[in-house]
């Protein structure tokens, strides 16, 4: 039943951006989506969408595989395109049906606000698809870092996310073994109304949390065994290393910020008329 | 070795009990010591305290009275918590839980960065600790990804990457299949003798304990015997008195020597053959053969009979990670057969099982399936069929759901499957799914009687909660769940796989009363050879997928080669008759202790007479 989550989306190829410095793709992915928020008008929009792009080529992960992520957030992309495109207020009328009006700004701000939210899951796309979820740990982890001043215990949640990672397909398996043992037993977990399922899911769920429970234990007392005690006098063996490839990326974001900000003050400049008929309000 | 007198762990009348239950002491006063560079096995039943002993030595449980030394450290001082740690290493039983990372170097790394060992040396102790549990290959790999012996090894590696000089197996070959065992032993056994380890080796496995050099046996919280194995093995009528069996091996020689032979008390099937063979000689007889065994009948009506004809199944199906997992099997198993399913992890068992009670569907019997247009000229694809009695599960219409009370299947582990508030109601779980009109009475009757079958009193056990029962009650809690549905056909998955030598044989017993009174046919998954040929009428041998032979136990084993090519073990016995026809001594027996004995006893007596 479980058989088609596989976990994480990482795409295993290598290339420029697989192997780049997962910290960097962070921050890099955190400049683009600001860069995606800054944009005001379409030019702005479109050297985001020529950044997306470079880094895609030079990702080597299919389009399609970058698309595919689209699929989980399309229901919500329709429903708010069809209201922002139904009660966005604007001066020139289209056509009206009752309480519905359709204004050329409502049309024009809903194709920008659908653009911008695909180029920004395109984005997200492409770090998990070039970044192992070891690698974003790493990353997290390292970025974090300054927030030790703060007390704040980065190496624990380092090692929790670390820990979740590592059980995920072991908990997967075990939740298909029991799925499998309850069905022989006479289980039926795909008819019957909702509450009838959710009733199902019982024998499942109070097997597996009770498992869940006994690997903590024996996961605590094997990490005690191995002298694990708390971050105190703790070295690290796994170090990110920045490199060229990484300098090319950051170049490449700083300016796309300092082109969307620039395109924003003088889109009005380029090519007038034509900016003039797709202006956001 | 013996030159080093060095003692360094010291036990001394140590106590311990855990919270909750004060008055039972899980070790009560227990004197031991560890000699540097000594290979120690420990074993006793379930319950009879290993682990806590184990637990004790590093300061994971705190003992209530008497002193431990771990290198003239007191463990009980809390300053020496870390120290001691650092030096002795556990491994545990289940591989999966001991690991923290999701890549095998970082998994290994993690121990010595927690005593803050520097960056340049974590990397160096990585690849002598994988290169001494030979598994440098794997250095980046994904442990999910790996074999059950392989993982196990990457746990050793983790623990002595901390550089240890002791290391602690707690009972760590238990859920491993013999090849995954072998691999693991034998690293223990190479740090022993090349790297003078001090190793304490937990175990069920009486074969195991033999590798040592001292065995100490433990009952009930106390240690009963210390010494060789040789010696602990002598001793056979007082092991069984601690709940212990005797090594296989050294059960033949008792019974033979019971009836008038004089067999050495040795420990290896070669040994025991050339003792054997010199007994026979001292008789006379310098060539022998017993008559063929025949193969045992089977009363069949053939009304239920299970046949699998050209299955294939691949995993994931359309995806990159397309495994195939089942080769053009075909198999006939009779109504009555006591039938069992041999071969690796990974070869395909489960899946095979799984086919037949639909747990896994064919392709034709699922929902969307649409026959294929066949292009002209191109061979008509061989479809896979299953028929069990009168079901034949090619057919969307079959009734799948009386099929699954028909045919019983128990996972592996199946006690990791409870979930209800009591014994009882998880039992009937099944029977209400199955059968929705039976009255009260009805339930409880077969609820009472699935229960009584199991071996567990009803009145006693009906209103606990599974979880505070023992492990082997468990798994007869989930056994009765299964069979309460009265199945024609029972289906086990390693029934006996992570029990004490006397639970796998009630177990066994178990098994064989179920096959008498209950259910017509009785199929077991197992990679115990012994435990196959024991019981078994006839059994398949799966291995990459493909049943690559299925016959009767005596016909399979004979000439092991044919096995050990597939990696798989040899019966004890077919390798004491192996070594034995060395000699020209042929004895032809059905693979079970008894038929050897007796054939043995027959030639041996036969001259004579």
């Amino acid at each position: 039943m479980l058989n088609d989550v596989t976990f994480g989306q990482y795409y295993p190829v290598k290339s420029f951006v697989h192997k780049s410095d997962p910290r960097i793709k962070l921050l890099a992915l955190i400049a683009y989506i600001v860069a995606l928020f800054l944009a005001k008008n379409f030019y702005s929009l479109a050297i985001c969408f020529v950044v997306v792009s470079i880094a895609i080529i030079f990702s080597r992960v299919p389009l399609g595989s970058v698309l595919r992520s689209i699929k989980a957030i399309i229901v919500l992309l329709i429903f708010t395109a069809i209201l922002n495109l139904f009660f966005h207020g604007g001066e020139h009328l289209l056509a009206s049906w009752g309480i519905i009006k359709i204004y050329r700004e409502a049309i024009i701000f809903t194709v920008f606000f659908v653009f911008r939210l695909f180029f920004l899951v395109m984005g997200s796309a492409l770090l998990t698809l070039t970044t192992t979820p070891v690698e974003l740990t790493d990353g997290i982890e390292s970025l974090l870092t300054p927030l030790k001043w703060i007390r704040f215990p980065v190496h624990e949640l380092a090692l929790i996310m670390s820990i979740a990672l590592r059980f995920i397909p072991t908990l997967i398996d075990e939740t298909n073994r029991i799925i499998s043992a309850q069905k022989a037993r006479g289980a039926d977990f795909e008819s019957g109304n909702i509450f009838k399922r959710i009733k199902a899911i019982v024998p499942v769920l109070i097997p597996l949390l009770i498992s869940a429970f006994r690997r903590a234990e024996e996961l605590g007392d094997a990490m005690d065994a191995r002298c694990y005690s708390g971050s105190k006098n703790r070295t690290k063996y796994k170090k990110l290393k920045l490199s060229w490839r990484d300098l090319i990326i950051t170049l490449l974001f700083a300016s796309l910020i300092t082109g969307v900000v620039l395109l924003n003050i003088y889109a009005d400049r380029i090519f007038p008329e034509i900016y003039e008929f797709i202006r956001l309000s | 070795m013996a030159e080093i007198e060095e003692n360094i762990i010291k036990f001394e009348k140590v106590k311990f009990s855990y919270p909750g239950s004060e008055n039972i002491y899980a070790l009560n006063g227990v004197d031991l010591t560890v000699r540097k560079g000594e290979f120690l096995s420990v074993i006793g039943h379930n319950g009879s305290g290993k682990s806590t002993l184990a637990r004790l030595i590093n300061g994971l449980l705190e003992a209530d009275g008497g002193k431990i030394e771990v290198l003239g450290m007191n463990v009980a001082e809390g300053k020496n918590s870390l120290e001691i740690r650092k030096h002795v290493g556990i491994v545990f039983q289940n591989p999966d839980n001991q690991m923290v990372a999701s890549i095998v170097e970082d998994d290994v790394a993690f121990g010595p960065e927690n005593i803050g060992i520097e960056r340049e040396e974590i990397g160096r102790r990585i690849e002598w600790a994988l290169k001494a549990v030979g598994m440098e290959k794997y250095r980046t790999s994904t442990p999910s990804r790996l074999s059950g012996g392989q993982k196990q090894r990457i746990a050793i590696a983790g623990v002595l990457a901390v550089k240890p000089e002791i290391l602690v197996l707690d009972e760590s070959t238990a859920m491993l299949d013999p090849k995954g065992r072998r691999e693991v032993i034998e690293v223990v056994k190479r740090l022993n003798q090349e790297e003078g380890m001090t190793v304490i080796l937990i175990t069920h496995f009486m074969e195991e304990a033999l590798l040592a050099d001292r065995t100490v046996v433990m009952n009930r919280g106390e240690i009963v015997l210390s010494g060789t194995p040789e010696e602990i093995f002598e001793n056979g009528d007082k092991l069984e008195a601690y709940n212990l069996c005797l090594p296989r091996i050294t059960g033949i020689i008792n019974t033979l020597n019971e009836n008038g032979m004089n067999v050495k008390n040795v420990l290896r099937a070669e040994e025991l053959a050339v003792s054997i063979a010199e007994n026979f000689k001292s008789k006379g007889i310098d060539r022998a053969a017993s008559p063929k065994a025949e193969d045992p009948a089977i009363k069949s009506d053939h009304e239920f009979d299970i046949d699998i004809k050209n299955l294939s199944f691949t995993y994931s199906r359309k995806s990159a990670f397309a495994t195939k997992a089942l080769k053009d099997i075909d198999l006939h198993i009779d109504e009555g057969e006591f039938f069992g399913i041999i071969g690796h992890t990974g070869s395909g068992k489960s899946t095979l099982i799984q086919h037949l009670n639909a747990l896994i569907k064919l392709p034709q019997a699922e929902k969307r399936y649409r026959k294929k247009r066949v292009k002209k000229g191109q061979p008509q694809p061989v479809s896979p069929s299953i028929t069990i009695g009168s079901y034949d599960l090619t057919q969307k219409k079959c009734d799948f759901k009386s099929l699954r009370a028909d045919v019983g299947m128990v996972f592996q582990y199946p006690e990791y499957q409870l979930f209800a508030e009591s014994v009882f109601s998880d039992v009937e779980f099944g029977l209400k799914n199955f059968k929705k009109d039976l009255s009260k009475e009805q339930i409880e009757e077969a609820v009472r009687s699935s229960i009584e079958m199991v071996g567990l009193d009803y009145n006693e056990v009906k209103d606990k909660s599974p979880f505070d029962l023992s492990g082997g009650q468990k798994r007869r809690v989930a056994i009765a769940g299964v069979i309460v549905t009265r199945p024609k056909i029972l289906i086990l998955d390693e029934p006996a796989a992570g029990l004490d030598p006397l639970g796998k044989k009630e177990i066994c017993a178990l098994l064989h009363k179920l096959h008498e009174e209950w259910c017509r046919t009785v199929i077991i998954v197992s990679h115990d050879m012994d435990e196959i040929a024991e019981n078994c009428t006839r059994a398949v041998v799966v291995s990459d997928g493909r049943a690559v032979a299925c016959d009767t136990p005596s016909n399979l084993f004979s000439g092991g080669a044919s096995m050990r090519a597939l990696g798989l073990d040899v019966p004890l016995t077919s390798v004491i008759c192996e070594e034995l026809s060395r000699f020209d001594i042929n004895i032809n027996c059905n693979c079970t202790v008894k038929d050897f004995t007796d054939k043995v006893l027959e030639v041996y007596g036969g001259k004579n007479a």
